[in-house]
Parts: C-alpha cells; structure tokens; sequence
C-alpha cells in the first residue's frame, strides 16, 4: 500500500498535515455550530489522538481540554464489553469520567485502517443548556451532581455510520434548547467526519505504521522540547496559592495551592495543600484539575512549541483525593471552569511564573492574565417570543498581565484559550434580548507597577424587547483579587457587579436604587427596569509602580486608563495639565520614606559584588566568600545561604488597600507588601490568608547551581 | 495606435502590462518609487519608450487604464496615513480597542499563536485620544433612543480645530437599520470643520457588527485624502499628456472603478493587488474557455491561492489588514507564509521549513547579500531548477557555493543527509504546505479539485506548480502569458463592478413562513442596493447595460456563518424564499455533507447585496513569439535525490503558438521558470499561456 519509510521530511510532511486536519476540524465545527460560545467565543477543542488518548495535534482554543477527551478514549477502550467498530462516534460529558464540566458536551471516533484502530479524533464545546434544576445548567443552589445538567456516561450515538436517533432524542429532550443542542451534535458528527477522511487519506498515502509512528514522534518531539526547557530552568521549589471566594451557598474562601519541585528535567505539582471539597458547584473532579495543569503549562512554558501530550509528559501531578480540585462523587462541578478549574490553573500558572522569572527566561515571566470570569447567564423568551438561554461571553475581555518590558494588553482576555473572542454589541442586541449602555475599557483596574497590567473591559445593559427575564449573576474574584502581579507589581482591579432596580425607562438610565452585588447573588428576576454593570479584573502588574515612567503615567491619564487620584496614590505621579516632574519627584520619596522611614544604614549588608543570577526584576544572588546571597537591586543583602529572603525585608500587612487599587480583600484575606529596607523598592505584593504568613515562594537550590548561574 | 493598459504597483516593482491594437502583448517593469506616482508614470514611459512614442503620444493612445495599488494597505501598515477621529455612540469609544479581542492576535501565524507575549504587535488604527463620543443612541430596530446631542457634538467637533485632522469616520451603534444620526452629523461636521474627509459606516460597510464596520470606516477615512490625492494627480498626469480614458481602479471585490467613485472608498480598494491576479487568471481562463480554475502565486514570502467556480472567484466579506477586521467584499485570497525565502532550519533533529522568510534582504544564502540561512531558493538552486546565471533574466547572479554550504552546514550535516536530499526535503516539505492550502480552499468548501485547472503565477508559482498538480490529482498546469505581471494583466483586463449591501435581519422559526412585512423588509433592502449599484455604474460610464446579481445572506437560526444564496428576478414573496431556503440548503450539504442541514432550527435572514458588473471591451491578442529551441541543458533533480536528471533547458519571452517542450525540460522566462517534469510536455496557445500536461506519474 505504501512506498513510504519514515523520515526527517515524510514527519515534518505529515506533522504539517496533523496540524491542517486540526485547523480544517476547527472550521467545520464553527461553521456548522449554532452556539455562540463556539462560534465567536472560541469555548471549544479539537484534536487528533493516538490510540492510547495521547494528543497528538490539538487546536488552539480551550487548552484545559485536551487532556480531557484523551481520558474519555482510554475510557471507552477499557470498558468491559464495549465493542469498537469502523464508522462509531461516542458522546460523553461526565466529570467523573472525562468532562470538565456537564455543558462540556464531547465526541470522539476512532479511525480505521483496515481493522485496525490508527487514531482517534475529538471534538467538545460549551453547550448552553443541558438540563439541570437551572437554565444554563449552573445551579449555585445544587448540592449534589444529579440536581445539575444531565450526565452522559460514555454513548454511542453513531453505531457504524448510523445514528441512533432515539439516544440523540434522548439527550436533546434533556436540554432546554434542544434545537441548538442538536445543531451542534451535528457540528460534532461533521468534524469527526472530516477528520476521519483527512486521517484516511493520509494513511493511503502513507501507511498506518507510518502515520502511527509519526504521530508518536510529534509527541516525542514536544517532549524533548519541553525536557530541553525544564533542564535550563533552575531547580528548586516554587510556591503560589490563589483563592476562591463563595461556594453557592455561603461566602467561604477556598484555597487552591501549587507547590512545585523542579529538578532536572522534571517536574512536580502538588496541590495537597488545597482546601477540601466544598458542598457547592464550584468544585471540579480530576479530570478537571488535570485540565488546569494542561492549560497552564502550554502557554507559560511551551509558548514556542508544538502543542501536545509530549509538553505534559514530564509533569508529575499529586493531589489526594476530595480535595476541591480532586472533588469525589457526588460532589455538584457545574460551574467548575470558571471557578475551581479557572482559579487551580490561576495557581500553577503563578508559581510557574515564579520559576520562570528566576530562569533565562526571566523577560518572559508575568503575573496572571483575566483571573477570573465572571458569569452573566439569562433564560425565558426572547424578543421573537422563542425560549432562549444567554450564556454572555464579554467576561473574557478581563486585563492581561504586565510583562518585565511592556504593558499588558487592554481587554487581553485568557492565555488559556488564545484565540477567545467576544462577539459585538450589535450582533448580540440583534438576536438576544439585551440592550447595552456601555462597552468599554475600565479605569483604574489595570493592576499597577513599573509595567500595568491591561484594563478590564466593563458593561452595563439591560434587557432589550422584553419585560423580563431569569438572571443568573455568580463569579469568583470579586473579593479576590486573582490576577496576581509579579515582582513588586500589584494585582489587577477585583470583580464589581452592580444592580440598578429601577435605573432605566425606555432604554435612558434613569435614577435607580443601586446596590453592589456579592459574588453570587444568584438566579434572580430582571425587568427592562433593571440595570446590571460589571467590570471585571484587570491584569496583573509587574514591577515597583514607583518606577514606572513618569511620562507613561502621565500618558495614562491622559487616555483615561489611570484616574489623576490613582496616578498620584499608588504611582506617585501628579498631573495636573500634564506631567508636573518635580511634585512627583517629591510625592514619591515621601511615598519610599512611609515605606522604610530614613532606610537602613548596615555598611556590613551591602553586597559588593556582580549579580550572578537575577531572581526578577528587583533581586539578584549573588556570592562572596559568606556564600550565597539573595540581594536587592540597590545591593542590600536580604538573606544569606538561602533564598530565603522576606525575612530581610520591610514587611507591611493590611487587609485592605486603598481605594485607588480598586482592590477589594475578602474577611479571610490580607496584602503583605516587601520593601528592600536600603531603598524602598517594593519586591513583592502576596496576598494570603490573614491568619497566614507568606510563604517563601522561591526555593532555589543552591548547592545544584554552582556555575549554572547566569 | 491604440493601447489596452493594466498597472500594479507592487512593494519591489511597479508591472505594466499592454496590449496595442494588434495584438502585441508587452510586460514593463519598473522599480516602485516611494511617492508611487513616479515608479507608475516611469513604467508608462518604458512603454512609449519601446513603441517607439513619446510618452504623450502613448498616453493619447490609451485606450483603457487599469490600476492597482497597495498605496493604501502600506499607509495603513506604517501608520502614515491621514490623522483621523473617530465619532461613536457614547459608552463605545474603545470598540476599535478591545476589537473583539481578536486585535490582539491578528496577523500572527500558526507558530506564533501559543506566544502570548507577541500578541498586540500592532496598535488599534485610531488611538483612544482621537476618539470620541457622541450622546445619541438607536436600537436594534432603527428606533432613536436617545436623540443626537447637538451642542455636544459641535463643542467637540470645535474642539477638534487646530489639530491637524484630516478625516473623521463616524459609527454609531445601529446606523445600518436607521442612518438619521450619522447623516446629521456629516452636517454638522461640514458645517464645524469644513474640507475634512467624511465616512459614514453605514455607507462604507453596512453590516451589523460595530467593530469591522468602525474599523472599515476608520480605514476609509484614514486613507480618503491619501488615496484621493494620489489618484487625483495620477489621472490629472496622464490626462495632462493626452490620456482621454479615465485611470480605471482595481476594487477587492475584482471589478474596476474610476477614480469618481472610488476617491469616496478608498477601502474598497485595500487588497487590488491580489485580486488583480485573480482576475488576471480569470481573464486568462476566459481566454482559452476554462471557467474552474485554482490561482495560485509564489511570491518571496507567501504563497496566495484564489478560487474561481464557474467563472465566478469565490468571495469573502471581511479581510484582515493591518490587525483590523475590514469589511468590503473581497476576492478570497488566501496565504500561508510559504515562498521562496522561506527559511529552513533543524531542530531537536527535525526539518522545518517556514514560515519564517529571509525575505528580499539578506534574503536566500545564495544572494549573497550576507544571509547563511537556507531556504527554498537555495534548494532550488542546488536542485538544479534555477540557473545562477540567469536569474531574474540574467539581472542578478546566484552564488550556488553558498547554496549548497548553506544547505550542507544548517540541514545536510545535522541531518545526515546528502546535500541534494536535504535540498529535495526543503522543497518537499513546502510543497506540501501549499498542497495542504489548495485542499483547504477546494475540497473542504465541497469542490473536487480535479475539476479545476490549476494556473501558476509568479516568480516561482511555475517551478512549484508540477508538484502541485500531482499532489491534487490535476492533469497538468497553465503558466498564463502575463504570469509575472498577472495582478497588472488583471487590471488591464477586468469589467466594471460595484457592489452594494444593505442589512435585512428576518427570523423565521421552525415550521413558520416570514410575515408581509417581514418580505417587504427584505424586498425594500434589495431595492435600495440594486439602485445604488445602477446609480454608480451609470457614473462609470459603461458600454454595456450593467448586469445585476441579487443574493441574500442566509443561515439556519443561532448559527454565525451564513452562505450567499443568488435571488432570482426582482421581487421578493414568499415563493422567492422558499426557492432562496431549499438553495441555502443545498449548498449547505454541498459544503457539509448530505445529510448536515438541519431545517427544524429555522432561518435567519441577515442582509442582502447586490452586484453589478458593466462588460468592456477586451483588448484582442495575437501572439507574435518565437519557437522554443532548447538553449543548453543541466542537470536537474526531480522525483529522485540520488538521480539528477539531463534537463533541455529553454529561454523565450513569449512562445509561439504550438511551441512545444517535452520533459524534462525547463523554460527559462525573464522572472521565472516553467518545471516541465519527465513525462510531461509543455504546448503554448496562440495567446503565449504555457499548457503543461503531467505524464503518468513513473
């Protein structure tokens, strides 16, 4: 059948080919779908698998997913009694199987050649409606996964090319818009279909041992690359936690905690310090967390990489059982992707970025990116009197994260997903009954240092051509403050919804009662009375804001990013008309003096030497004849032997910061502040739990750097 | 003597192409001059220069003028286009912005998108500080929310004075269903700021969609007094020396436009380079009867492939220029960073080659102008498919030692290959690329690529066309006439068109019928756009009564992407839509498969359009070329590494009809060369196109 014998230019030919059927499923999926979040939102996958669920190629949308469909294929080839033929396509959604959450709908088909398996194909996309106590299938209320969407075991909804009509009936009938839910089932059949031809083709052309063997080595290449990558980087331990406030039922704050050890060309993510699971819908199973380590690997360490299982390979993942990442049956993980999955992988994605921000990739090292995403979810009948469901998707347009050389991007949205997109205001007032007042960038939620991160996006709207609607309001972020900075840079602005009962008549804002929500207020009655705003986090800073530009700062005010009070508060900048050089001058040594008073005078701390290796922006190791030291930009010795190196510092604890920061800390949280006690240079802003001292979140080992130093 | 000229200005050189009166058919090239103008003008001089005229009587013998330009797209791209501000509805000012969020990866290709640190690499195309925002708002269904605040727009558009504006774009939310604010504050801007250039969205682009259609406006206006200042004194120049024709401009969307109408949109004019080439194909293939036909161009750093389908390019109605969404309907010219600076390179022992190019500096290794990165010039090169002394017609030499050291040290070596392996690699590697991309424009929209003829344009699109076609299963490849002028062939040969949209939003449930009114509104769109068409043409002064193609926009209900469905006759009842939904349907399955229509989800109406085209008069072409005789022969690998093959190389301008080449054989042009693989045989018609038949493969 085939001439071909591989080689270097048979596997590129055919790693080219991988990547094309990808990109042809990802076409014919949005073209076909009739959901929004497919279509201009992006929330969906698709990818090509060996026969073990490895990922081969996989497009570029929602990272979190690619290990999930891999687990569904190792489902369905160990099931006992479960027959595979030519020509069947599986449907699942189970998150206690392989789904990160049950609007996670999924299919998969494997590819003959011959009667042999060669690969498997999958597709899977946010469904808006699976059923469940709540439209949307998101029920705050639920305290157990049967009260949620339905779950889809492992179906097979094509049995040799012939549909089964009656289990498609089945599953449709669940949903509350089973007209969309079947217009993307028929999405799904047409890009598994696409891919089996391309697949077909290529074995044809090539040979299934061929193609087997070259898609093996596409995720042995990735491997090698990662491996490569992870050996440059230094070893140790690194630390990051972040938080989720409010379960569903009560306002409690859970911690989702990544300690990671780094050696060699390994790598370890604990995350047994996690809270335990919670009795609400925001937990996820483990496939869920595994997704989390997925989508946060690939964009912070595999940004130049082709992307598949071999970039996960060398991670080992540990956590127990029952924690609320590793949620046990039958814990409710309805809204698990934007809480516990989003807030797990806001974790490793910091701790991460600690690791890099210690490597030569140091000018790559960020905070974190769109910390949370809100939810904005409506049901009932819309404006051309059908039943409809509104899964908002403008919460994407969150602030990215500052980086050590520029600003992050304005409404830059997830890493996780690169392609996300929000749809235009026109195009949803046009075929759902919303009526926005405003679409634009927020002041001031940009989270400040020497480098901003990128402003939020903010709405306000209300219904438009109906009278009233079921809301459902619920986010995580909102009195955590997620989107971490980094290296002395502060996290971007938190979540704030607001209600206006009563604050517009005939689409004109008008004088309402208004009221700040909580996180999750919940289902709730809106009228074309009614109005909802929201802004939601900004990107996360990096460096010391007292460093930042003058003239930038200036130039912020002037675009209205920076309002001239936060200018003056947390950059120490004045504009009055334009940048006044010497008020600001002076504002910001008073503000370094209220930081560290007149600095500490220690001839003896003050390192002589050449920075042997830069741990971010601000601090530096360096050796002489006492050892190893952790020291400052202005050359104060923060710690020696270790790095060890908070104890050395200036240390400020509040549990609130003001207002300009747009900040707001939950009952259970605190900001410590680190401040080089020589110059005033802020190192570093954690936010933890008030009755808990940071950590010490960068571990190096010091004995294995001798001259990898650099 | 009467000349039928086609101009395209392209980055390196301004193309010129003309057909006298009897039938001699000349290509010019002249470098590109950085006010544009002079490198158009020095072309047209070559010209006179080789009839034997004086550059007025050549002008005075004009008989048509086609044009393309990407003056505008490298105003855009370098940011030197006019100071413009944007007018918005209040609450929306930083729409240009967030840009949907896609801004901010547009234009990355496929290895970049998992970088998030290259993403915003290009700024919005109206910074925040020129925007601004008007109090006024209109819904959905056209009805006036909150009515335009006049005081507050003539305090702002005052306080604009003094500033060096140039141009405004004004778009407010829902224009489309009801311009009433966006027409009166065209007013009040004539009135408070006298001389700037106007757009309006709902006349530029009138889709629903703030953002393309803020960004196309934005474009438009930035571009107007540029565009309309080059234009004006390109045509004022040639009619000076004793032009008569007006300068004919080549649209996206492939018909021409005089200068007139398009001075007002220039954004309808962003991409007439590629789509100059497309129609060049298609005038080629109308040539010689072939109506399906795959264009393809080689260029330095991209290879661009169009479709045409029954004599019809294909179409699509947003391009991305400059990272913004655009939307004028536009010939869909897609491209993949694959040509012949693209670099190849090992890693982790694997081959890659592109997207990566060398582009025209230092450019291949085998310039010798410093570059030691191989690429797929230098592969061709060391293959034996380029001769290095006649490169570009012999105007520049190429260093074959750097070539094959290039080749030897970057991939031969690590690989452990021989030279020649490595060299057919990089080319098989690329060619594959580009096969991927013809399979994605034909087979994955429903059409068998066998049944169309491939044309190969371009410097290296003929020496890359032979793989090619064997990869898609065609029987052979045409190298048209003008194939390295084929964009300013295109210009010089293209009928008149307009195109004009209108939006028409009809929701028809499952099992439902749209309502009287809802057929109305349809009808009433339809009406609009066809006047606007018929009112334009009448402007260009056509010789032939314009032809006129109505299409609505169709999807099933809750789906994004639509399909154009052709309206037949004037009116629009309910008969019209039953014929428009069971067509939608099957084009759907044409695209889908049978089987994918799904008709209890209901439709969804969204705009209608229509487009018209005035045929000219095109010019007659008799060849006048020489026999092919072989000039020398080398060796030249094609199937096999290890085994070059003795190749008859041939060098000619423009064959003579019948000339004949049997393979292996190359044909030399000034600019390219024709790969004619064993087996296979190249015939020329009477109007110099190269038909190359592929043998059974051996």
């Amino acid at each position: 059948m085939s001439e071909h014998l591989m080689n270097p230019i048979v596997f590129e030919v055919i790693r080219n080919r991988l990547v094309a059927i990808t990109e042809e499923m990802r076409i014919a999926l949005q073209s076909v779908s009739g959901s929004p979040t497919v279509t201009e939102a992006s929330d969906f996958f698709t990818g090509l698998f060996t026969t073990d669920g490895a990922v081969a190629s996989m497009g570029f949308q929602v990272a979190y997913h690619a290990p999930v469909s891999g687990a569904f294929i190792r489902h369905i080839k160990g099931k006992p009694g479960l027959t595979v033929a030519d020509g069947d396509m599986f449907i699942g959604n189970d998150p206690y199987i392989a789904a990160l959450h049950q609007n996670d709908v999924q299919m998969v088909a494997p590819i003959f050649a011959g009667d042999r398996i060669v690969a498997w194909a999958g597709v899977e996309a946010h469904e808006t409606d699976v059923g469940g106590m709540d439209f949307a299938s998101w029920s705050p209320k639920a305290r157990e996964i049967w009260q949620e969407g339905m779950r889809i075991p492992c179906v097979k909804l094509i049995d040799r090319g012939e549909m089964r009509d009656d289990v498609l009936d089945m599953i449709t009938t669940a949903s509350r818009l089973p007209a969309l839910l079947g217009l993307d089932i028929r999405a799904f059949i047409a890009t598994l279909n696409v891919a089996r031809d391309r697949v077909s083709e290529l074995v044809r052309r090539y040979g299934a041992d061929v193609v087997t063997e070259a898609m093996a080595m596409v995720i042995a290449s990735t491997e090698a690359r990662m491996r490569a990558r992870l050996k440059e980087l230094p070893d140790g331990q690194f630390h990051a936690a972040d938080f989720l406030e409010h379960d569903g039922h009560t306002n409690v704050l859970y911690t989702l905690d990544c300690r990671i050890t780094k050696r060699g060309d390994t790598l370890t993510l604990d995350y047994g310090g996690s809270s335990k699971q919670s009795p609400g819908f925001i937990n996820c199973t483990r496939p869920g967390l595994i997704g989390a380590v997925c989508g946060s690997v690939l964009p912070t360490l595999a940004w130049d990489m082709p992307w598949n299982q071999g970039a996960l390979t060398p991670f080992e993942v540990v956590a127990p059982d029952g924690l609320i990442c590793t949620a046990k049956f039958p814990a409710p993980v309805g809204s698990a992707t934007v809480e516990t999955v989003w807030v797990t992988a806001n974790a490793t994605m910091l701790a991460l970025n600690k690791l890099l921000a210690a490597s030569p990739y140091r000018d790559r090292a960020q905070g974190l990116n769109a910390g949370a995403m809100a939810t904005f979810n409506m049901g009932g009948i819309n404006q051309f009197g059908e039943p409809f469901g509104l899964h908002l998707m403008d919460p994407l347009a969150a602030g990215a994260a500052a980086w050590p050389d520029k600003d992050g991007v304005e409404a830059g949205g997830p890493i996780t997903s690169p392609v996300s997109c929000i749809a235009d205001v026109e195009k949803n007032e046009q075929v759902v009954p919303l009526f926005y007042f405003h679409r634009r960038l927020a002041r001031d939620t940009g989270g400040a240092g020497k480098y901003r991160g990128g402003l939020s996006a903010e709405v306000s709207l209300t219904l438009g051509g109906i009278a009233q609607a079921q809301a459902l309001i619920m986010t995580h972020g909102v009195e955590v403050p997620n989107s971490h900075g980094l290296a002395g840079g502060f996290p971007g602005a938190t979540i704030r919804q607001t209600w206006g009962k009563g604050a517009t008549s005939g689409g004109r804002l008008a004088d309402g009662e208004w009221q700040v929500f909580p996180p999750k207020p919940g289902l709730m009655l809106m009228t074309d009375r009614d109005v909802f705003a929201v802004s939601w986090q900004g990107g996360g800073g990096y460096g010391d804001p007292l460093e930042r530009e003058p003239e930038a700062v200036a130039d912020d005010v002037a675009a209205g990013a920076v309002s001239p009070e936060a200018a003056e508060t947390v950059y120490g900048v004045i504009c009055g008309d334009g940048l006044d050089e010497a008020a600001t001058q002076a504002r910001r040594t008073a503000l370094r003096r209220e930081r560290i008073g007149d600095g500490a005078q220690a001839p003896e701390r003050m390192f002589q030497g050449a920075p042997a290796m830069w741990l971010s922006d601000t601090l530096f190791l360096g050796q002489d004849r006492r050892g190893w030291h952790v020291v400052s930009k202005a050359g104060y010795i923060l710690c020696t032997g270790s790095t060890r190196w908070r104890a050395g510092a200036v240390a400020k604890t509040s549990t609130a910061l003001p207002a300009e920061y747009m900040v707001r800390l939950h009952d259970d949280l605190a900001a410590t502040t680190y401040y080089c006690p020589a110059s005033g240079t802020l190192l570093s802003v954690d936010v933890h739990r008030r009755d808990e001292k940071p950590d010490d979140d960068v571990v190096l080992d010091l004995n294995g750097l001798g001259g990898s130093a650099h | 003597m009467g000349f039928f000229v086609g101009t395209d200005v392209g980055g390196t050189f301004t193309d010129l192409w003309v057909a006298s009166d009897d039938g001699d058919v000349r290509v010019f090239k002249s470098p590109t001059t950085a006010d544009v103008l002079g490198g158009v003008l020095d072309a047209v001089r070559l010209a006179a220069d080789a009839y034997g005229l004086s550059f007025e009587a050549f002008c005075a013998g004009i008989a048509r003028f086609g044009h393309g330009t990407t003056v505008g797209l490298n105003a855009l791209l370098t940011g030197n286009a006019a100071p413009t501000v944007v007018l918005t509805t209040r609450g929306f000012g930083d729409t240009l912005e967030i840009g949907r969020l896609r801004r901010q990866t547009s234009g990355l290709n496929e290895t970049e998108w998992t970088d998030a640190k290259l993403r915003n690499r290009i700024p919005p195309l109206v910074p925040r500080r020129r925007i601004v925002e008007i109090d006024e708002r209109i819904d959905a269904n056209g009805k006036v929310i909150a009515p335009l605040d006049e005081v507050q727009t003539r305090e702002a558009l005052r306080a604009l004075r003094g500033q060096g504006i140039e141009a405004i774009a004004v778009c407010t939310l829902w224009a489309t269903v009801n311009p009433v604010h966006e027409r009166r504050l065209r007013e009040l801007i004539e009135a408070e700021l006298p001389g700037t250039f106007v757009s309006l969205s709902h006349e530029i682009s009138p889709g629903v969609g703030e953002y393309a259609r803020m960004s196309t406006t934005a474009a438009n206006a930035a571009l107007g007094p540029l565009a309309g200042r080059y234009l004006t004194s390109l045509e004022s120049r040639l009619r000076q020396a004793g032009m008569r024709v007006p300068v004919l401009m080549m649209t996206c969307a492939g018909g021409v436009l005089p200068t007139t109408i398009l001075n007002d949109r220039p954004a309808y004019a962003l991409f007439s380079g590629p789509a100059g080439g497309v129609m060049g194909s298609r005038a080629t293939g109308a040539q010689i009867g072939i109506d399906n036909i795959l264009t393809m161009d080689v260029g330095g750093t991209s290879f661009d492939v169009g479709v045409i389908v029954s004599g019809k390019p294909i179409m699509r109605s947003e391009i991305s220029v400059a990272g913004a969404d655009i939307r004028v309907l536009s010939i869909d010219v897609e491209s993949i960073g694959a040509g012949g600076g693209s670099i190849a390179s090992v890693e982790f022992g694997e081959l890659r080659v592109g997207p990566r190019s060398a582009g025209a500096n230092p450019g291949p290794a085998c310039y010798g102008r410093g570059g030691t990165a191989p690429t797929s010039t230098d592969a061709d090169l060391v293959l034996g498919v380029l001769d290095p002394d006649n490169f570009i017609g012999g105007r520049m030499r190429l260093d074959l030692a750097a070539a094959q050291r290039a080749i030897a040290d970057k991939i031969a070596t690590p690989l452990g290959m021989s030279v020649m392996e490595a060299a057919w690699g990089i080319r098989q590697i690329l060619d594959s690329k580009m096969a991927d991309l013809l399979r994605r424009m034909t087979i994955e929209r429903g059409y068998d690529p066998r049944e169309f003829m491939l044309l190969a344009n371009g410097g290296a699109g003929p020496s890359h066309a032979w793989v090619l076609a064997e990869e898609l299963g065609l029987d052979g490849f045409i190298v048209p006439a003008a194939a390295t002028a084929q964009s300013a062939y295109g210009t010089g040969n293209s009928d008149i068109g307009f195109t004009a949209e209108r939006p028409a939003y009809v929701r028809v449930s499952p099992k439902a019928q749209p309502t009287p009114e809802q057929l109305a509104r349809v009808a009433d769109a339809l009406a609009a756009a066809v006047k606007e068409v018929r009112d334009n043409l009448v402007l260009a002064s056509p010789q032939a009564p314009p032809a006129i193609v109505r299409s609505v926009a169709v999807r099933f209900r809750g789906q994004t992407h639509h399909l154009d469905v052709t309206v037949e006759g004037e009116a629009f009842d309910l008969a019209t839509f039953a014929d428009v939904t069971r067509r939608f349907e099957t084009q759907y399955e044409t695209l889908f498969g049978r089987g994918a229509a799904f008709s209890s989800a209901g439709y969804e109406l969204l705009s209608v359009r229509a487009m018209g085209t005035a045929a000219l008069t095109p010019p007659t072409v008799a060849t006048k070329g020489t026999p092919l005789v072989p000039h020398s022969s080398r060796q030249v690998v094609f199937r096999d590494p290890k085994q070059a093959r003795d190749t008859a190389i041939y060098r000619t301008t423009f064959p003579q009809a019948g000339a004949t080449a049997e393979g292996p054989a190359i044909i030399e042009f000034p600019g390219q060369s024709v790969v004619v693989p064993p087996g296979a045989k190249a015939v020329a018609d009477t109007f110099g196109n190269l038909h190359v038949t592929l043998g059974r493969k051996p």
